[in-house]
């Protein structure tokens, strides 16, 4: 099963070339695992329903500008050109299925049994009030591996309640040790409850299929997304036991070293990140900044010195550092051995020597986008490089490909399903959150 | 464990809790259900050879050793510096002092830890090598040889200068899969560049967007960038595992720490990506949106979640301000217009209440309202309590402490367990817990268990000094 145009032999040598996932996950989380998997060669076989399609494809019209869209233009077809959607779908098969009808779950049954995994992270219950809880998936697949991921998880007083990426960074404890000193609690760039989630899930999805090889059988999976955000400051709950102090926000710096933080340089809005772990580092920095009478300052000498200074040693340093372009000084102070880096952007990311070089990035050609940037795989592969096979798929993209080629499908059944509103490529709704 | 001192109302709570639990405190806690028949965990029967230190790498082998594989942690003479460091909490930092002080050949040094090295080796072995003598070398090369994984998170090159390089190991052992974790990878104009966390959350795009847009770039609390690496090399590895079960063929995985950080910026990179226009910091008005993000109420911070529209009317009912209700604020888009005039109408009713019962008061009505969770909170969650989230390891005696447990649950398809529905006290099954290693705690076991090396070549190797 192979869409057109792409050669039939792109997933032989890729780790998860023999599985399959039948991926009802929508947003981010359950999309960010099955991507992962689809970088390493899974058939990620992606199942939207027309009134109810990922979200994160945008609404049926939205208002013209929001630059999601190529150009900030929506286009005839919105939902098939967001950008939030496109890059999380890469390399998978999409398809539509109204699974409410008889007729549609006659086919998801049949998808069911075909497939090595399903994964969905619905609001909690909402799949088995279709007909399908896990006692029903194993009857059509009997070594199924069931990744079901509501916000807090499938059982506990909390199983109904739903919560977004944004919200598990708070009920996680990751923003309350995020924020300027002496201020509020401050959101990340992005939701990171869900990619913490979607990795979580990718790693343990794998360990249940080789048990599974193992030994025959399948499994459920009961994630709480919640859960899977705390582990992620797992140390800070103990250190919290050891002292009874909660974490503080400290902005940008850090209980062992100065200087830390980021300084402003020349443009706008342009930054330099310098962090000092070691006495060597320091007299390194200071040689550069400030000279002998810098790195001669006896208050600077030590670790505990420099941190019982900081504030000072972070005027210095910002005095240094306006007016220089951050590139420089982070070239210049990475040539001293001192770690800094510049505050990139999204233009100077996409244009960056070094992610250049890995092919960090790479162009890909959405049939109704035209060749932009995305971000690839985040890891290398020496024997299977994991890559983007394809873009994301439109609405139903590959409704003939899998109903015709996997599950043996004529036309005729096809097209009935399709004039009676069964599968389809334009959405008769969206809810969007 | 040893020196945990105990403090503050965590004793208290802490008793209270283990007066729950039958049979009382466990010093070690691994879990051997029935229904996955021998095996403790998941992956019962993987070898890895654990090379790594600090954050990224005993990250991604913590995940490893939490599923069962027999995880060997190799450590330097001294240890794995993070023993030392509770990264991220100042109050750590007093411990981290009484530590330096002490003089560093005292052999109890080993069991000291800081909160984060607890953490984040849990059910590995320590096994004191060092790798800057040739007899380590060669005992590292032996382990490799036996190994299914290696994984490592030195500098890029030093596994080659030391002979460790993949090239080398795949020799002996064609099967292996080898992932090395490190700033800005393997490979690239950046490889030496050396980072920490907030230098890679910058290089990797996300600083530029968190915080206010009128102040500086902000990084995040918990290093997530290092620890996330370490989630994408474990999904990664266990792939790689796979296909070289199924092939015979290993190979060399290489993640960055600042290239996975690009590879979370989702929209923030793909809105430059598709229209030009670049994505800024907007403070806690995510995304466009107000009445989206973290508010003060009573006793601390709530996340406001107002979505979907449709549901936009029972936040007027909550926070009792038919103002609120104005078809102005009926839109994602009229809230954000206004935003400033609706956060005016929401704080006055945020302040009079408590964020547990403002949570509760949103879900409660469909919405996904959030609270800023502090560590306290954290324990305390009647959610994560109900779902056995946190294992409990340690001597309570000298001050136990309670772990976040599995980041999932497993529910095994086995012969003995015909009721699957998921149900508490089944918290960690295929998973397994124990406490962090002291320093080199397993050095004779690993050397005589697996490489037959024998007592009296243990104590010349000890005698040399190749075993710390």
């Amino acid at each position: 099963m192979t869409p057109k145009g792409v050669p039939s032999n792109t997933q032989a040598r890729m780790p998860l070339r023999n599985y399959r996932i039948l991926d009802l996950s929508r947003i981010w989380a359950g999309p960010y695992c099955t991507k992962l998997l689809a970088d390493m060669g899974a058939e990620v076989v992606k199942l939207e329903s027309l009134s109810v399609y990922d979200s994160h494809r945008g609404p049926v019209n939205p208002a013209p500008g929001i630059a999601a869209y190529p150009d900030s233009d929506p286009g005839e077809r919105p939902w098939n050109r967001n950008g939030w959607f496109n890059c999380l779908h890469m390399s998978k098969y999409g398809i539509s299925l109204e699974i409410t009808g008889e007729e549609g779950k006659r086919v998801f049954d049949q998808l069911v049994s075909v497939s090595d995994v399903l994964v969905e992270n619905f609001r909690q219950g909402s799949l088995a009030r279709l007909g399908y809880d896990y006692e029903t998936l194993r009857r059509l697949r009997p070594d199924l591996i069931y990744v079901s991921m509501p916000a807090f998880g499938n059982n506990g007083p909390w199983q109904k309640y739903v919560a977004y990426g944004i919200g598990q960074e708070q009920l996680s404890g990751m923003a309350h040790m995020t924020g300027y000193p002496d201020e509020g609690p401050m959101k990340s760039g992005i939701n990171h409850g869900d990619p913490i989630t979607g990795a979580h899930a990718a790693g343990v999805v794998l360990a249940a299929l080789r048990w599974r090889r193992r030994t025959g059988k399948g499994m459920f999976i009961d994630v709480s997304q919640q859960e899977s955000a705390v582990a992620l400051i797992g140390g800070e709950v103990l250190a919290y036991q050891i002292t009874g102090e909660e974490p503080k926000r400290q902005g940008n710096h850090s209980p062992h070293f100065a200087p830390h933080n980021a300084y402003q340089c020349a443009g706008d809005d342009r930054w330099v990140t310098i962090s000092v772990a070691t006495d060597a580092q320091w007299r390194a920095l200071a040689g550069i900044a400030g000279g002998t009478s810098l790195s001669e300052d006896a208050r600077f000498a030590t670790a505990a010195g420099r941190l019982e200074n900081q504030e000072e040693l972070d005027q210095l340093i910002s005095r240094w550092t306006a007016g220089k372009d951050a590139y420089a000084v982070s070239h210049q102070l990475q040539q001293a051995g001192v770690p800094s880096s510049p505050v990139m952007h999204g233009p100077d990311l996409l244009e960056d020597p070094h992610y250049r070089d890995r092919g960090t990035f790479v162009s890909v050609n959405h049939e109704q986008v035209g060749p932009k940037m995305y971000p690839g795989t985040p890891f290398r592969m020496s024997a299977t490089q994991g890559e983007v096979r394809w873009a994301a798929p439109a609405l139903g993209q590959h409704n003939r490909l899998v109903y015709g080629d996997l599950l043996g499908l004529d036309d005729e059944e096809i097209d009935g399903l399709e004039e009676r509103g069964v599968i389809g490529t334009k959405p008769t709704g969206s809810r969007i959150i | 464990m040893r020196n945990c001192n105990w403090q503050g109302p965590m004793a208290q709570w802490l008793s209270r809790h283990w007066s729950r639990r039958t049979g009382g405190p466990a010093a070690e806690l691994v879990n051997q259900p029935s229904n996955i028949g021998e095996a403790a965990g998941l992956l019962e029967g993987v070898k890895v050879l654990d090379l790594t230190h600090y954050l990224a790498g005993p990250y991604c082998t913590k995940l490893l050793s939490s599923l069962g594989a027999e995880v060997v942690k190799v450590e330097r003479p001294g240890g794995d510096p993070m023993r030392r460091f509770g990264p991220l909490v100042s109050t750590m930092t007093l411990r981290q002092a009484e530590v330096q002080t002490r003089d560093s050949s005292d052999p109890d040094d080993g069991n000291d830890a800081g909160a984060w090295f607890l953490y984040l080796n849990t059910s590995k072995k320590s096994l004191t090598l060092d790798l800057k003598s040739d007899k380590g070398r060669d005992i590292a090369r032996q382990l490799a040889a036996s190994s299914d994984i290696v994984v490592e998170n030195f500098a890029p090159g030093a596994m080659n200068k030391l002979g460790l390089g993949y090239e080398e190991l795949r020799k002996t052992n064609p099967a292996l899969v080898m992932t090395s974790i490190s700033n800005y990878g393997q490979t690239g104009p950046y490889r030496d560049w050396k980072a920490t966390e907030i230098n890679l959350y910058a290089a990797g795009g996300l600083m530029n967007i968190t915080g206010e847009p009128d102040m500086p770039p902000l990084k995040e609390g918990a290093p997530l960038a290092q620890l996330g690496a370490g989630q994408v090399a474990f999904a990664a590895t266990m792939g790689a595992l796979m296909y070289a079960e199924e092939t015979g063929e290993g190979q060399h995985i290489d993640v960055s720490i600042a290239e996975y950080a690009t590879n979370i910026l989702e929209n923030a990179l793909m809105q430059y990506s598709y229209s030009g226009i670049e994505f800024t910091r907007v403070g806690n008005r995510g995304y466009g949106r107000a009445a989206w993000g973290i508010y003060p109420c009573q006793d601390g911070y709530v996340g406001i979640i107002a979505g979907p529209d449709t549901r936009w009317p029972a936040v007027a009912e909550i926070m009792e301000r038919e103002e609120l209700a104005d078809p102005r604020f009926e839109s994602r888009n009229g809230r954000m217009i206004n935003a400033d005039e609706v956060d005016a109408l929401m704080l006055p009713w945020l302040l009079d209440h408590d964020k547990v019962d403002i949570f509760k008061a949103g879900q409660d009505r469909g919405l996904g309202f959030a609270y800023v969770a502090t560590m306290q909170d954290i324990l305390d969650m009647e959610q994560l309590n109900a779902r056995d989230y946190f294992v409990e390891l340690g001597d309570p005696d000298q001050g136990g402490l309670m772990y976040p447990g599995a980041p999932m649950k497993l529910f095994i398809n086995g012969d003995g367990d015909r009721s699957l529905s998921p149900r508490p006290g089944k918290g960690q099954v295929g998973w397994v817990y124990r406490s962090a290693p002291s320093l080199g705690q397993h050095t004779e076991e690993t050397l005589s268990g697996r490489l037959g090396i024998n007592e009296s070549e243990i104590s010349g190797l000890r005698s040399l000094g190749v075993l710390g």
